[in-house]
């Protein structure tokens, strides 16, 4: 491996800050560190780039130790953006860059053709060579970050240190670094061991993950093995949902919202029972359980999205095995759960011949007079995938007495007004 | 898109362009603030002068009249002034960019006072045990022990942060001045003490360019040789670091140096506040942050800034220069602080 860090402990004085943190990282690779405040993540990359002395271990580039680096030659092979990139003088962005070429320089050899050759081709790499003139106290956080990793691409490092290369920055620019850290990995080999606070930025873009806490790795690998909401609760003390992006596969880290924490402390009278399936009833749910109602809901599959989010809200659920029609047992299932509920709720979802219960046991729910609200947001007929069946069932609903409503607002603003609903 | 790249060598040549401008503002400032003083002295005739001594024409025929007070006594003192201007702005220079900061001086960190008390030590008590070289001596030993003195007072773990460095200079300087003030109550000849603190050229004579001049300028040089490195230590010295440079070692010797180069000048003509302070800054606007220009540039604008404080200060009477320094440095000071309060150093 050609970055090998073995065993590193390192102490600010007395205070030991890395115990004994071991990994390494290959030619190519997008190695994010992550971890809570103060768990040692800066220390770290102090640490690889010499700023700070490891007291036990070693650092080891192909196989040489760094320490026995001479002082130039190590920064020809380690560069480092730092965290606060504010400089305040009134330097060009390419004299910024050009400094990059000082341990490739003698002391008084003015930069030539070739340092600026290579400067203009870093700068464009980073796509910032249209700012080469400006003054780097006029540019925007985020065209300074694009110079200062532009400087140390100058030093044609083997091994590119970045400490939150994308904090204090807007999505647009996030997103540009990241990208041109993974291109500089696949395209230039170079090693990158960046510090990331964005956990999600963390999982798109780093090939692997090393989580920092109180100064040791406590997971190291993919993002899907290091990114479990166990690990987060571990290390950083907070509830987060974690869930396949859509698009890239990748690990998306969401906050739990505060109300699971704050269940059961507004017990309500009323018990609200939600026929949904096919997404359309989860943020009802959520809303509902926020204003203390109990809630109850039936009959989804399996992998729909209102049956997670009924599992994350920890509400009583009737389900089906995913693709599959509804059952005659979770059918009956479905009935006693309705028998117990103060008011159903049938919610927009779309209706085919997997679920025509659904419909079903709405009819059943006015034939037990249980007060029935039916959203009407849109046309069934645009729902409807069983050739009219569900239809003519939806209109006989409305011609038993259902309340047709239209928004979520309206749902909530009828269960406010109680008297209509006696317990 | 080409632009960027020639503009980066035009700057370059403008470098060049600045030097020739001050070299060229500072031969008429050698011819003219020659023939200022008590005694007028048409600056033809001093060109005429110079050009014979220094064989560049053959003029044959030159009334000798003024020979004396243009090579005995204005001369040297004009090349003293240069030297010293040239040492002191060099010396502000080198601690600004060490410091970061545009309110690091030689006398404002007390370099100076520590210097001061080293020569007039040597004034006092050890007159010529090293023949002419005592003064020069004790006051570099005052100026390095003040240095490491408030080095270690102002020093919190590994670092120096500007602000107890600036602090510990301006207490480490209010005790020397009271260690000067005793010495000038105890000495007997009060009266040359006094005027040497006051800061003037009114002794320069050849000797003296002499003895400084070579080790101003090999002191120049080395410290010219760090000027990348001070660069690279103004955008933060953990960049620096990253960079290939050996901080804290270049922050040490550069202290030394600008020690040594700060004493050198002091030895001679005694304490002349302000020029590390405003040289530099006002260099600094004219030329950029680059030490590479910035440090010939300052060093020429510091020899011509003091060349003709003394000139003025001649003409109002051989009134000491460091009395006209600091009533154009104490107001720059205070300009500077209120400036600052923006959090912006340099700009």
């Amino acid at each position: 491996m050609p970055l090998e860090i073995k065993d590193v402990d390192a102490y600010y004085g007395s205070v030991k800050i890395l115990d004994g943190i071991d990994f390494s990282a290959s030619h190519g690779e997008l190695l994010g560190v992550i971890g809570p405040n103060g768990s040692g993540k800066t220390t770290l990359l102090r640490t690889i780039s010499r700023i700070l002395k490891p007291k036990v271990g070693t650092i080891l580039l192909e196989g040489r130790d760094v320490q026995g680096m001479k002082d130039k030659e190590f920064s020809r092979n380690f560069a480092a953006v730092p965290q606060d990139t504010t400089i305040n003088f009134d330097f060009s962005a390419l004299d910024i860059v050009l400094m990059g070429r000082n341990p490739h320089l003698g002391r008084l050899e003015l930069e030539g053709e070739e340092d600026i050759e290579i400067a203009r081709r870093c700068m464009e790499l980073t796509n910032c060579w249209h700012l080469a003139e400006r003054p780097i106290t006029e540019l925007s956080g985020g065209e300074r970050q694009l110079v200062i990793i532009a400087r140390a691409l100058t030093q044609e490092p083997k091994v590119l240190l970045l400490d939150e290369p994308t904090s204090h920055l807007d999505i647009n620019y996030q997103i540009e670094i990241m990208e041109l850290l993974k291109r500089l990995t696949s395209e230039e080999k170079l090693i990158v061991v960046a510090v990331i606070h964005d956990l999600n930025l963390a999982a798109q873009y780093c090939d692997r993950l090393a989580l920092l806490h109180k100064g040791k790795i406590v997971s190291l690998g993919t993002q899907a093995q290091v990114l479990t909401a166990e690990n987060i609760k571990n290390t950083f003390g907070a509830d987060v949902i974690i869930k396949k992006h859509a698009l890239t596969d990748h690990c998306f880290v969401s906050p739990v919202p505060s109300l699971l924490k704050r269940q059961n402390k507004n017990e309500a009278e009323l018990t609200i029972h939600l026929i949904c399936g096919g997404g359309e009833g989860a943020s009802l749910m959520h809303e509902l359980c926020e204003r203390g109602y109990r809630v109850t809901a039936g009959v989804v599959n399996m992998l729909d999205t209102d049956q997670e989010v009924a599992k994350l809200l920890n509400i009583p659920v009737v389900t089906e095995a995913p693709f599959s029609p509804i059952t005659e047992e979770a059918f009956q299932a479905h009935l006693a759960l309705i028998d117990k509920a103060n008011v159903v709720v049938l919610c927009n979802t779309p209706f085919g011949y997997g679920n025509l219960k659904n419909l079903e046991v709405a009819e059943r729910a006015l034939e037990r007079n249980k007060p029935l609200l039916v959203f009407d947001a849109t046309r069934i007929e645009k729902r409807d995938f069983t050739n009219g069946e569900a239809t003519k069932r939806f209109i006989a609903l409305k011609d038993k007495g259902a309340i047709m409503v239209k928004s979520q607002e309206e749902v909530l603003k009828l269960l406010n007004i109680s008297t209509l609903f006696d317990a | 898109m080409i632009k960027p790249k020639i503009a980066y060598f035009n700057k370059f040549i403008h470098w060049k362009m600045v030097m020739v401008y001050l070299i060229a503002i500072l031969c008429v400032t050698i011819v003219l603030t020659t023939a200022i003083g008590p005694v007028y002295v048409p600056p033809l005739e001093i060109v005429a002068l110079l050009g014979n001594k220094l064989h560049l024409c053959e003029a044959a025929s030159i009334p000798h009249k003024y020979d004396v007070i243009i090579l005995q006594i204005r001369l040297p003192r004009i090349v003293l002034g240069l030297l010293v201007g040239l040492s002191l702005a060099t010396a502000g220079t080198t601690l600004q960019g060490l410091f970061k900061n545009p309110m690091a001086d030689p006398y404002i960190i007390g370099i100076a006072s520590g210097a001061a008390v080293g020569a007039v030590f040597s004034m006092l008590i050890l007159p010529g045990f090293l023949f002419i070289y005592t003064k020069p001596f004790m006051a570099f030993l005052g100026a390095m022990f003040t240095t490491f003195l408030v080095y270690n007072i102002a020093k919190v773990g590994r670092r120096i942060p500007v602000d107890t460095l600036l602090l510990t200079g301006i207490a480490v300087s209010l005790f020397l001045g009271a260690v000067l003030s005793f010495m000038m109550f105890v000495a007997e000849d009060l009266h040359s003490i006094f005027f040497w603190l006051m800061g003037g050229f009114w002794l320069a004579n050849w000797a003296q360019v002499k003895i400084t001049i070579l080790p101003v300028f090999v002191c120049f040089f080395l410290i010219y040789i760090f000027a990348k490195d001070l660069n690279a230590m103004l955008l933060g010295e953990e960049c620096a670091q990253t960079l290939g440079i050996n901080v804290e070692w270049v922050k040490k010797i550069l202290l030394v140096f600008a020690a040594f180069i700060t004493a050198t000048a002091v030895s001679f003509v005694g304490t002349i506040g302000f020029v590390g302070l405003i040289i530099p800054h006002i260099t600094r606007i004219l030329v950029g942050p680059d030490h590479r220009i910035l440090f010939p540039a300052s060093a020429l604008v510091g020899g011509i800034f003091l060349v003709w404080t003394d000139a003025l200060a001649r003409l109002l009477g051989e009134m000491p220069v460091g009395i006209i320094t600091a009533f154009f440095g104490a107001p720059f000071f205070i300009y500077l602080l209120r400036k600052r309060k923006g959090g912006h150093y340099f700009t």
